[in-house]
């Protein structure tokens, strides 16, 4: 009975996933992304980032079998990801937004020994922020060594969450005012953690909507 | 048809009047109207007059939603008794909603925020934003140019974090916001620009 009551427990998202990318995948691709899901699901990875994998490349007019490709590579990193956070002591259980996160981290060209070292820094929060500021870094010329240890520094003097966005723009901002990018790196972590906030400007949510999601 | 009635005559048929002081000619028709009124009594009733009568004038059929359509249309008198302390309390809570709304906005969560996309495409027809926040759909999450200068926006509330996402011009053109600055490839061989959503209300 028990038996039962986990198989079917096991089988229902991955219908509601079936069901979803019915019409909005080839059917072709299909088996191959359904394998991935179940696959992912009986690993207790989230399946969330795998179907909408598979929608985008449905959107995007992808040959089916770069959509079971795609797909697979995201399960790969979404694995990567959830294994980093167990390897940097990060308190589980781990929310699909924050494998999300780290995964995304990766695809956006962190190594696996960066990630580990942010991950490792950051306690009790989610590093998606922190990855994502390193990123932000690496992608504007910073090398990526520098660029974690800036941020763990940032994190190490309270700094969290959206504001180590703040430190990858501070640094941005003085590469614009003619410093090296080691100079500007120096520059922002003597100021720490006195790093401007990006300011929220008034009326934000003005004509703001909430996107829908399985329509159609 | 209707006859005015000289009052005269009305005051005798009723007996206010004396009929001696009546002249000749009224004393006549006041006669001829007891005779009518002795022969209109005397005459049987007709079966089913009543129930004929009243099925003409019966009010016609309505459905239930033309009576509640009545209902709500026609004036009603409303009374409220409410305690003084209970009208504070609604004020308050009133003022305090007016009061959050700009900054905001009731609807968000903790830890979500609002995304703002902004294109710029001067020959496009249509502009819209697609990522896993919406399946994808180009339908689901349009931009706007009100003021048709070519620059397209639309705000949206996702949960704080990064977000793929590109744009879909004219309904078939998928483009890599250029603007973005921070991008990821998408395992179909493009690019997605992705985006810091930074929560409105601070962690």
């Amino acid at each position: 009975m028990n038996q039962a009551l986990l198989l079917l427990l096991l089988l229902l998202p991955q219908q509601n996933d079936g069901s979803r990318l019915t019409g909005h995948v080839p059917p072709a691709a299909l088996p191959g992304v359904q394998a991935i899901i179940t696959r992912a699901a009986q690993d207790s990875l989230p399946t969330e980032p795998l179907v909408e994998k598979a929608l985008e490349g449905g959107a995007k007019g992808a040959p089916p079998d770069l959509i079971v490709t795609a797909v697979g590579a995201e399960e790969a990193r979404l694995r990567t990801a959830r294994d980093l956070l167990r390897g940097a002591g990060a308190p589980g259980p781990y929310a699909t937004s924050e494998i999300q996160s780290v995964s995304l981290a990766l695809a956006r060209g962190l190594p696996d020994r960066i990630v580990s070292k942010v991950v490792g820094a950051v306690r009790d929060t989610a590093p998606g922020f922190a990855l994502h500021a390193v990123a932000d870094l690496s992608a504007h010329g910073f090398g990526q060594d520098s660029s974690a240890s800036l941020i763990v520094a940032a994190l190490k003097t309270g700094l969290t969450g959206h504001r180590l966005l703040d430190v990858a723009a501070a640094a941005d901002r003085e590469v614009q005012r003619g410093s090296t990018r080691m100079q500007a790196l120096a520059k922002v972590r003597a100021i720490l953690p006195a790093i401007p906030s990006q300011p929220v400007l008034p009326g934000a949510m003005q004509g703001a909507t909430r996107p829908k999601k399985g329509g159609g | 048809m209707t006859h005015d009635l000289d009052p005269r005559i009305h005051r005798a048929l009723d007996g206010e009047l004396d009929r001696a002081a009546l002249t000749p000619e009224e004393r006549a028709l006041v006669e001829r109207l007891d005779a009518a009124a002795r022969a209109l009594s005397d005459v049987p009733p007709v079966p089913g007059l009543a129930h004929r009568v009243m099925g003409i004038i019966r009010r016609p059929f309505e459905s239930p939603l033309e009576r509640f359509r009545r209902w709500v249309t026609s004036p009603h008198p409303v009374t409220v008794s409410l305690r003084p302390v209970y009208s504070v309390i609604i004020a308050v809570l009133f003022v305090a909603l007016l009061w959050r709304t700009p900054e905001t906005g009731p609807l968000l969560a903790e830890h979500e925020g609002v995304a703002q996309f902004v294109a710029r495409f001067p020959e496009a027809h249509s502009v819209a934003v697609v990522g896993p926040f919406n399946d994808w759909r180009p339908e689901a999450t349009p931009l706007s140019d009100d003021d048709h200068d070519g620059v397209w926006d639309a705000r949206v509330i996702l949960p704080a974090g990064p977000h793929e996402y590109m744009f879909v011009v004219d309904g078939e053109r998928w483009v890599a916001d250029p603007m973005a600055g921070k991008y990821v490839d998408d395992g179909f061989g493009r690019q997605n620009a992705v985006m810091e959503v930074q929560p409105v209300r601070s962690e």
